[in-house]
């Protein structure tokens, strides 16, 4: 039985890669900006250091901050929206990044979780993080990230 | 779509470069099944057909079986599912939806979800661990065309 008091998504895909690519694909703008609509993250990427992402009109996407950092392991983010009011309301959600070597792929697993029921921050994400996910996949093992990924869309 | 009271359902979208009829045959076509999946997909895929998941040793055991509720090429595929064992138990039969739509300029949204499942169940724990790598399997096996040994 699930939590009530709480909301989490976890997703786990497993990509042909080495942990060493993954981790540098999640972390640095040339490869985001191609998986993540066009967002880079601005981050000096130890615990405790501030932490968010940029849209690329200049707007912040989200903010937060390190909570842990494993290299080519485990990550741990703050995560708040902050350019959608209602979800910025929400306050601070947990982003927790698993990378498990398995043969010649690695086991990514994403989990996004807030302590509250029935998050729309959550249900937001929900719908996000596969299509970024598959688009990292497919960047990784072909070389091309989806199309619909490549930019940040119109109008939002 | 829904669950029933009482029974846990797992839901996995994902998204591959394909068209609709490739990750259509990618899930029922057995020569397909067997390189991404490592079984057959056996059936004929009209309503009411039985379907199996048959192993590729050799031994066309079955580890999974079950019928067609609806079949709708290349965009929406219902089967039932079950452990040979457990079949004729309706509260081990669970169901597993197939939708497959176009999304932007080159690629395919794929949800699957599986639904009327027993809580807490040896399947319930299977099934959430085995989606994720099938499905990644599959991705990349149509991406890429080089299966992903299981």
């Amino acid at each position: 039985m699930s939590d009530p008091t709480r909301s989490s998504f976890v997703y786990v895909t497993y990509i042909r890669t080495t942990p060493e690519k993954l981790w540098r694909a999640l972390i640095e703008p040339e490869f985001t900006r191609q998986f993540w609509a066009g967002t880079a993250q601005e981050c000096d990427w130890k615990a405790g250091a501030p932490w968010r992402i940029m849209i690329p009109d200049g707007r912040v996407g989200d903010s937060g901050e390190v909570l842990e950092i494993e290299p080519n392991r485990r990550l741990v983010l703050s995560w708040r929206n902050e350019f959608k009011p209602e979800l910025r309301a929400e306050g601070h959600s947990r982003l927790t990044y698993l990378l498990e070597p398995q043969g010649d792929m690695v086991k990514l697993t994403v989990t996004h979780e807030i302590e509250r029921p029935r998050s729309k921050l959550i249900e937001a994400v929900s719908g996000g993080w596969p299509l970024i996910l598959a688009s990292l996949k497919s960047l990784l093992e072909t070389g091309q990230s989806l199309e619909a990924t490549r930019r940040w869309p119109e109008g939002v | 779509m829904g669950s029933a009271a009482g029974k846990a359902s797992f839901v996995y979208v994902t998204y591959i470069r394909a068209t609709p009829e490739k990750v259509w045959n990618a899930l029922t076509d057995p020569e397909a099944t067997q390189l991404y999946w490592g079984h057959r997909n056996v059936s004929d895929w009209a309503v009411g057909a039985s379907w199996q998941h048959q192993r590729c040793d050799g031994s066309n055991v079955a580890d999974i079986v079950g019928s067609v509720v609806e079949s709708v090429p290349p965009r929406r595929l219902v089967i039932t599912w079950a452990s040979p064992g457990e079949a004729a138990d309706p509260a081990k039969v669970s169901r597993v939806l197939f939708e497959i739509e176009p999304h932007k300029e080159d690629s395919v949204r794929l949800t699957v979800t599986h639904d009327e499942l027993e809580p807490g169940s040896g399947m319930e724990r299977g099934i959430t661990r085995g989606w994720p790598l099938v499905l990644s399997a599959l991705k990349s096996w149509l991406e890429t065309g080089k299966a992903v040994p299981l």
